[in-house]
């Protein structure tokens, strides 16, 4: 806790003294060969990488492969980066082909699939004895929110990997529908279409019988 | 409005995507339709579901071992060999010269034009002589190559190729040549070695000798003004993975941290983040001279609650504590 609220402290502080120090600089300098210039870059954006990829893959080993590999490909490659888009569009275009491609890979070994087991062995079906959503309205009363919250991964489980990471990246992240379809290299109308799917579905997971 | 257009932008406005006067349209469709009102509620039913599967801040834990996982990775990587930055820049500065076409088409032809003139006056003087100058080189390379091994170090091999119906095996190699220059500290060249040496990837004990030796020169108020020096202390001093490094740069930089800003960030970026107490606690007492500065004063706030040192933290109250608030 204390680290936490050291690392949010001096976060807060760091991000004051960087914003003096042009990125454009410490791109130019990385492109150049600078390690020293290349470090200030990740750490000025390691952290919402793990909070993207933590979330996505709910595995701090994953989260951890996913950075390594995502830094790893940034720096083989900053020397393409042309500044066409943003550097912050840039490192997240790569990370979340990272997580796409995790998240497919957890689709077709179907070993992740939201099966989980209650104190007595027996298999819990998230599904089922949810009368109504609007009931979720006030979770505390309803239900555990640890239940709860394992329901909504299960039902994150049910959407494709783009519809999922496009609803993490709107819902979650925050990011404008229009930034989200560069990332994705794709159009903001493609991005907006997919939210809808993924909504839709999300609704009818969630929803339960009646 | 039709129901179907109505759910799309439903979602876009809890999304907060949707245009101003869209989101008027849409008030004044809910007041009459039933469905679409119900749509709405179930889709913010959704949003506070989903908000129950909270997106968490990484730990520390988490950060710094990623943090020297990369580091590790990073350090295991050859260096660029010297053609492949020379690759880079040419493609990036080609890719530069991409922004401005017409300026670039003419440079080309003009390039072309004056490189084809000059080259063939140049080979035609210099044919017969080059010719006999290759086949004379040539065969000093393979009697090289046949009889002695080569002298100096090796930086790296650029070609091999096997002679065809041939046992013979021709190897193209750049060499390392040992260089050596002497001079004191107020020359330039000497100066631009020691600032190269200070980012030397290789070798600590380099590292720690030049950025001792500028980081005195900076002390004694001496050429400390000349473009790069006091680059090359603060990102010694931010950067550099030996405490030592670090400590020699920090000293360097006092003398400067009242009337350069970018020195009094780099030491208040070594206060917030460097690993090391001695560093940090060294970084308080440098800050001496601006502790009545705004963000100063902020930094050793942070500092006086969430360091890990209790010596650190004790230290920041104190000098919080005798300097008054800014007005």
């Amino acid at each position: 806790m204390a680290a936490s609220r050291a690392i949010n402290g001096s976060d807060r502080a760091q991000e004051r003294l960087q914003a003096r120090a042009p990125e454009m600089e410490l791109i130019r300098e990385a492109q150049k060969g600078s390690r020293a210039a290349f470090d200030a870059l990740v750490r000025q954006y390691e952290s919402q990488v793990l909070r993207l990829a933590l979330h996505l893959t709910g595995s701090e080993h994953d989260a951890e492969d996913i950075y390594q590999e995502a830094f790893l490909k940034a720096f083989r490659y900053i020397g393409n980066f042309r500044f066409e888009c943003s550097f912050y569009t840039w490192i997240y275009r790569i990370v979340t082909n990272l997580c796409l491609d995790q998240l497919r890979r957890r689709k077709t070994r179907k070993e992740d699939q939201a099966v989980l087991v209650d104190h007595s062995g027996d298999e819990i079906d998230l599904l089922a004895s949810v009368s109504d959503v609007r009931s979720f309205s006030n979770p505390d009363r309803e239900l555990d929110r640890k239940v709860l919250g394992e329901r909504i991964q299960a039902a994150l489980t049910k959407l494709t990997p783009r519809e999922r990471m496009v609803f993490e990246l709107k819902h979650y992240q925050g990011l404008r529908l229009r930034t989200i379809g560069e990332m994705l290299n794709t159009t903001e109308e493609t991005a907006k279409n997919t939210l809808f799917r993924a909504t839709k579905k999300l609704r009818t997971q969630l929803a339960g019988l009646r | 409005m039709n129901c179907e257009v109505a759910h799309e932008r439903i979602v876009l406005a809890a999304y907060g995507e949707l245009a101003d006067d869209q989101v008027h349209e849409l008030d004044r469709h809910l007041i009459t339709c039933n469905e679409c009102r119900e749509e709405r509620e179930q889709l913010l039913a959704l949003k506070t579901l989903a908000s129950v599967h909270p997106v968490q801040e990484p730990n520390a834990n988490l950060i710094a071992r990623s943090r020297m996982r990369l580091e590790e990775a990073l350090d295991a990587l050859p260096p660029k060999r010297w053609y492949e930055r020379w690759g880079d820049g040419i493609l990036n500065n080609f890719a530069r010269l991409q922004a401005a076409p017409v300026a670039a088409a003419l440079l080309l032809v003009a390039g072309i034009g004056a490189g084809s003139l000059g080259g063939y006056e140049v080979a035609q003087a210099k044919t017969a002589h080059a010719a006999a100058g290759n086949r004379a080189a040539q065969a000093a390379v393979r009697q090289a190559a046949v009889t002695e091994a080569p002298s100096a170090a090796v930086a790296n091999v650029s070609s091999i190729v096997q002679q065809p119906n041939s046992a013979m095996v021709e190897v193209r190699y750049n060499e390392v040549v040992p260089r050596q220059i002497e001079g004191t500290l107020e020359d330039p060249a000497i100066r631009q070695l020691l600032m190269m040496a200070s980012e030397d990837a290789n070798s600590a004990g380099i590292r720690d000798d030049s950025v001792g030796l500028l980081a005195a020169e900076c002390r004694a108020g001496r050429g400390c003004n000349a473009a790069g020096i006091r680059d090359a202390l603060m990102v010694a001093l931010r950067y550099d993975r030996n405490v030592g490094v670090r400590e020699k740069a920090l000293r360097g930089l006092e003398p400067y941290v009242a009337e350069d800003m970018r020195v009094r960030d780099a030491v208040l970026e070594s206060l917030l983040n460097d690993i090391d107490p001695h560093i940090r606690s060294e970084a308080i007492s440098i800050l001496e001279p601006v502790e009545a500065d705004m963000t100063v004063r902020q930094v050793l706030s942070t500092v006086a609650t969430s360091d890990r040192s209790p010596q650190i933290r004790n230290v920041s109250r104190q000098v919080l504590s005798r300097v008054p608030e800014i007005q």
